[in-house]
């Protein structure tokens, strides 16, 4: 193995910040956390376990930091050390549950995207994640479409045209999930019909809107995160936007929490998640709305709830919507993640797919008429999963159910 | 007794102590410099003093999220650390930073029970304990978790440390005449005053293992004894942060 190698793992390793490196030095490999994990849960291997990834990542940390090392010599690190770490870091949907079951609370979501750092370093990252991170940075969306068919999702539904203006005072940032794939073209429909039901002043920003960056991150490649984030807060800014709304919960945990650390400064915007607009438009009763009576479930977005704190203000939303709003058993900051994060897709579609009909199934049991959730990947994952196990269950995003309501969308 | 016996009984007793507040001082400095050696963290919530409390106390004291999973799990694991703290506590009062009469406003009978009763039943719930946990671990080693060698360190340590402990009480003094027993760590600062003289040997193997549980500390999963406050701490004042 090159030493050059093995100088770029010690590089990544030093990354650990000083409260990621206490973290891996308190874990205690309980295992605490395990049970709750939605990949261990599915596949019960072990490197899929939180716990041994920690205990990995820690004892190849001291190969290269120990004072043992510093004494007599830093240890090689094995291919087998770097393809266990590499197949522990990405059978995971980063849905932050293990930092709820953690007696420490260790932010694990963080120290996970850490651990794919190092794993880029290895030259390990699975050869789907290489490739979507190549996409990315050609055409500025995981999902190689060329940038200029990013608003093309309009030609598919009802709506005349999107405003893509040089100045106005809501920005609507779409996101690659909802603007690229099929199952959330009436998500972007609805929250476009929101806004003009609203009259508000409002753009998207077209071809300029590029990734948010989060795929970047989940892949390992923190730094290259940056240039998405640049690029899309410098385009605001110079719209001179006021509000940026997404109906992303992967976008906008990027733009709130990731942005401000990226750049070094907070955007001249406020960050809001449509849900929150919606939930505040919806209480101000500026939406003619007639509230249903289906048994509604609310699934929590990883990247939504347990991450961002927006718990209460969907369920809020939902309120207006329907009479009858019910609950998954573990619900909120507990809520069991839908396999759709992490960029798990890529690496084990079957595992997402076992994830998710989890969750499918426990709304079916609690005889859900429609899963309501407030996100793209979240969506398009109960959409696959679905089909895949041929489940009845309408799946809405809550922005749909809006525009429902509205008699917009049917 | 063999002379050898008790050479190496006095230096556990008289020098060894020296050396373990010196490891324990020189392990937790470096542990601290690996810390601050590494990149300063960018993310960190700003720091709510009641927040911070509230999950230290729920989640490190009461075990909080161990109880919402699994409650027999949660009943190990807070006998564990609460028969440790309840014996930590019980060591203060040799070290003197309490006295017996602390109990006496809860009368006589529940005084005595408090200071001599209440520690056995302790040190067997510590044992017992431990011992089930290092089943739990080695019945979970390879399927859920991968155990460093130091995880089991510390496990056995506190074992034998307990062990010998609870020996020191159950087994009756070998000599007939009281001896009373100090161990200096730092002169007149740290000093461990027994009260009655336990059994010899017991008490000599209690004595090391308890210092190799202090020298192990700084460089071992004890290091959560201090570190684990710090994470919840944090954990505490995001929950604050994202308002939840």
């Amino acid at each position: 193995m090159t030493s050059n190698l093995q100088e770029n793992i010690k590089a990544a390793l030093g990354k650990f910040t000083r409260k990621q490196l206490m973290e891996l030095d308190t874990c205690s490999h309980c295992a605490l956390c395990t049970e709750k994990c939605p990949a261990y849960n599915i596949s019960e291997n072990p490197l899929h376990a939180p716990g041994v990834r920690t205990a990995k990542a820690v004892k190849l940390y001291d190969k290269k930091f120990s004072l043992w090392s510093k004494i007599f010599g830093e240890k090689e690190i094995t291919q087998k050390e770097m393809d266990d770490l590499a197949e522990s870091a990405f059978h995971c949907t980063l849905c932050g549950r293990c930092r709820e079951s953690c007696p420490f609370g260790f932010e694990t979501h963080e120290l996970w995207i850490r651990i794919r750092e190092i794993v880029d370093a290895m030259g390990s990252t699975p050869e789907n994640v290489t490739r979507l991170t190549k996409m990315l940075d050609e055409y500025m969306n995981p999902y190689g479409q060329d940038p200029d068919t990013r608003l093309d999702w309009s030609f598919y539904v009802d709506i005349d045209e999107v405003p893509e203006e040089d100045e106005a005072d809501i920005a609507y940032f779409i996101g690659c999930t909802t603007a690229y794939k099929g199952a959330n073209h009436e998500v972007a429909f609805s929250v476009c019909k929101i806004l003009e039901e609203l009259g508000e002043n409002w753009t998207v920003l077209g071809e300029e809107e590029w990734c948010c960056g989060a795929p970047s991150m989940m892949a390992g490649k923190v730094e290259e995160a940056k240039k998405y984030a640049e690029h899309n807060v410098k385009e605001l800014e110079e719209r001179k936007i006021k509000k940026v709304i997404t109906g992303c919960a992967g976008c906008y945990r990027t733009f709130k929490f990731e942005y401000p650390a990226l750049l070094g400064r907070k955007p001249n915007f406020e960050v809001l998640h449509s849900v929150e607009f919606l939930r505040d438009t919806l209480a101000e009763g500026k939406l003619n709305i007639e509230k249903g009576d289906e048994r509604v479930i609310y699934h929590d977005p990883c990247e939504l709830g347990r991450l961002s704190g927006l718990i209460d203000k969907p369920r809020e939303a939902l309120s207006y919507l329907t009479s009858n709003q019910i609950e998954f058993d573990e619900h909120g900051i507990d809520s069991k993640c839908c396999g759709g994060g992490g960029l798990l897709q890529g690496v084990n579609n079957d595992m997402r797919l076992d994830i998710v009909k989890i969750k499918l199934e426990e709304a079916v049991e609690n005889k859900a008429d429609i899963l309501v959730s407030a996100c793209p990947s979240c969506k398009l994952t109960f959409v696959d999963g679905v089909r895949e196990h041929g489940i009845e269950l309408e799946v809405l995003d809550i922005h749909e159910l809006v525009a429902k309501r509205l008699g917009v969308l049917e | 007794m063999n002379p050898l016996i008790a050479s190496i009984y006095t230096f556990w007793v008289e020098t060894l102590p020296y050396i373990t507040i010196a490891v324990f001082t020189l392990g937790m400095t470096l542990r601290i410099q690996r810390w601050l050696s590494a990149p300063k963290d960018h993310h960190l919530p700003k720091i709510d003093l009641v927040a911070s409390i509230k999950y230290i106390i729920l989640d490190v004291v009461l075990f909080r999220k161990t109880f919402k999973r699994d409650k027999l799990t949660w009943a190990l694991v807070f006998a564990f650390h609460g028969s440790i703290g309840g014996i930590l506590f019980g060591h203060m009062r040799g070290f003197h930073l309490w006295s017996a009469s602390l109990f006496d406003p809860l009368g006589h009978w529940w005084a005595e029970w408090m200071i001599h009763t209440l520690p056995v039943y302790m040190g067997w719930i510590l044992i017992g304990s431990t011992f089930l946990l290092l089943v739990r671990r080695i019945r979970l080693e390879d399927k859920q978790l991968h155990s460093l060698v130091n995880d089991y360190g510390a496990l056995l340590i506190i074992l034998f440390a307990a062990v010998v402990g609870q020996g020191m009480r159950i087994f009756p003094p070998e000599s007939a005449e009281t001896v009373a027993y100090s161990v200096v760590f730092i002169p007149k600062y740290i000093v461990l005053h027994l009260e009655i003289v336990p059994s010899y040997h017991w008490f000599h193997w209690h004595v090391l293992m308890t210092q190799l549980f202090v020298i192990y500390t700084p460089f071992s999963k004890f290091i959560h004894i201090i570190s684990g406050v710090i994470s919840p701490a944090l954990y505490g004042s995001r929950r604050k942060e994202l308002d939840i």
